[in-house]
């Protein structure tokens, strides 16, 4: 086989495109690696999971709004676990609107209002996550790496946000905030196109 | 039998045949599909274009805090505008409102104008209402709708920084005429647009 033939092969499989899908996060990876990365690759998973670490990044406080969302979270990855189905996409969407606004905003709720929204983000985004696997065990680890990956998700971006002291950081946060509102509102509103 | 020197390319034209991925009708469903559709739109409309960079030029132009104000009240504002779109809500003269904004915003700049904080910030958002509602109204029903959501707020981000990054010219007096030319000339091609909405 010629060199110049092996190259081409080459590059032919390399500009071969693969489908992308859009709720399973990489075709082919299931258990709890699928679980891991469900909350960082499902777009609306993606933006309040981000929306929800810089709100919470952004308060002196970041202990309990973290602690309340990992509990909200798995009493809400247990429920599914149980089969329990609940149309939430909406929820999580307008929650995920009023965190980037408030983000934007540059404002600083009562802390009860950032407990809710944290409550809120954690139920919605395990209720939103139902396994895509075959046998039971599969769908549980599937769970569990949804639980991790979805409070590592939140907890790094909220560190992340807690060192952006600088004036222009935090515009750069607020814009952020910003966009991720801008972007939940429009999809709220397709959804009742 | 003698070996053909086309086997070789045969087979890889061949081989990649049989990988491909099939042509979909609507590149909007999935995730790159959605976003990168999304991302693009805002760049398919000159009108658009010109408006998002004359928000940066102004925003940059005025200084701080309308610098960063007017980046954070336009995304906002717009997504309420394509609240409307999506909902098919009458909006008269949008196509008008676009190109005007084109000429108003690129004549604030051209003239330096400096209109206090919430008159600017009221202005831009009146604005980005009616590129709201037509990016809104524009929206396939195929796409993934938050990869193509995000997408393109993110473009309309995008130009605002570039419009920033250029009006942080204004720093030095040859910039500052650059920018303020760049305003005429973003007020003009504004005058184009409504020669051909009207």
């Amino acid at each position: 086989m010629s060199g110049f033939f092996r190259v081409g092969l080459a590059a032919a499989f390399l500009f071969r495109a693969d489908p992308a899908f859009a709720h399973l996060p990489i075709e082919g990876v299931g258990g709890f690696y699928g679980g891991l990365l469900h909350p960082i690759l499902v777009p609306a998973h993606t933006l309040s999971v981000v929306a929800l670490g810089l709100f919470i990044g952004r308060q002196r406080e970041r202990r309990i709004p973290s602690s309340i969302f990992a509990v909200a979270l798995i009493a809400g990855l247990i429920a599914i676990a149980r089969a329990v189905e609940a149309p939430v996409g909406n929820v999580m969407l307008a929650n995920t609107a009023l965190l980037g606004g408030l983000v934007a905003m540059a404002w600083a709720p009562p802390q009860p209002l950032g407990w809710l929204l944290a409550a809120v983000a954690g139920a919605t985004l395990a209720l939103d996550s139902p396994p895509q696997a075959i046998t039971i065990a599969e769908a549980n680890l599937m769970l569990a790496g949804t639980a991790l990956g979805a409070c590592l998700a939140v907890a790094i971006v909220s560190a992340i946000t807690s060192y952006l002291t600088t004036a222009w950081q935090q515009i750069a946060v607020r814009v952020l905030g910003s966009w991720i509102a801008a972007s939940a509102i429009l999809v709220f509103a397709m959804s009742w196109r | 039998m003698v070996r053909s020197q086309y086997l070789p390319t045969g087979l890889l034209v061949v081989l990649a045949s049989v990988s491909a991925a099939p042509a979909f009708a609507h590149t909007g469903d999935g995730l790159s599909g959605g976003f990168i559709g999304g991302f693009g739109h805002p760049f398919f409309g000159l009108d658009h274009v010109a408006a998002m960079v004359a928000v940066g030029l102004w925003g940059a132009f005025l200084g701080p805090p309308a610098i960063w104000l007017l980046p954070i009240v336009f995304p906002l504002v717009m997504a309420s505008g394509g609240v409307l779109g999506i909902l098919g809500v009458p909006l008269p003269g949008v196509e008008i409102g676009i190109a005007a904004s084109a000429i108003v915003l690129g004549l604030m700049v051209a003239l330096a104008v400096r209109p206090p904080l919430a008159i600017a910030a009221v202005l831009v958002g009146a604005f980005a209402i009616f590129h709201g509602y037509s990016h809104g109204a524009e929206l396939p029903p195929g796409a993934d709708a938050v990869a193509f959501s995000v997408g393109f707020v993110v473009a309309t981000g995008l130009l605002h920084l570039a419009g920033i990054s250029f009006g942080l010219l204004a720093r030095w007096p040859a910039g500052r005429i650059a920018v303020r030319a760049a305003g005429g000339a973003i007020a003009l091609a504004g005058v184009v647009f409504l020669s051909a909405a009207v």
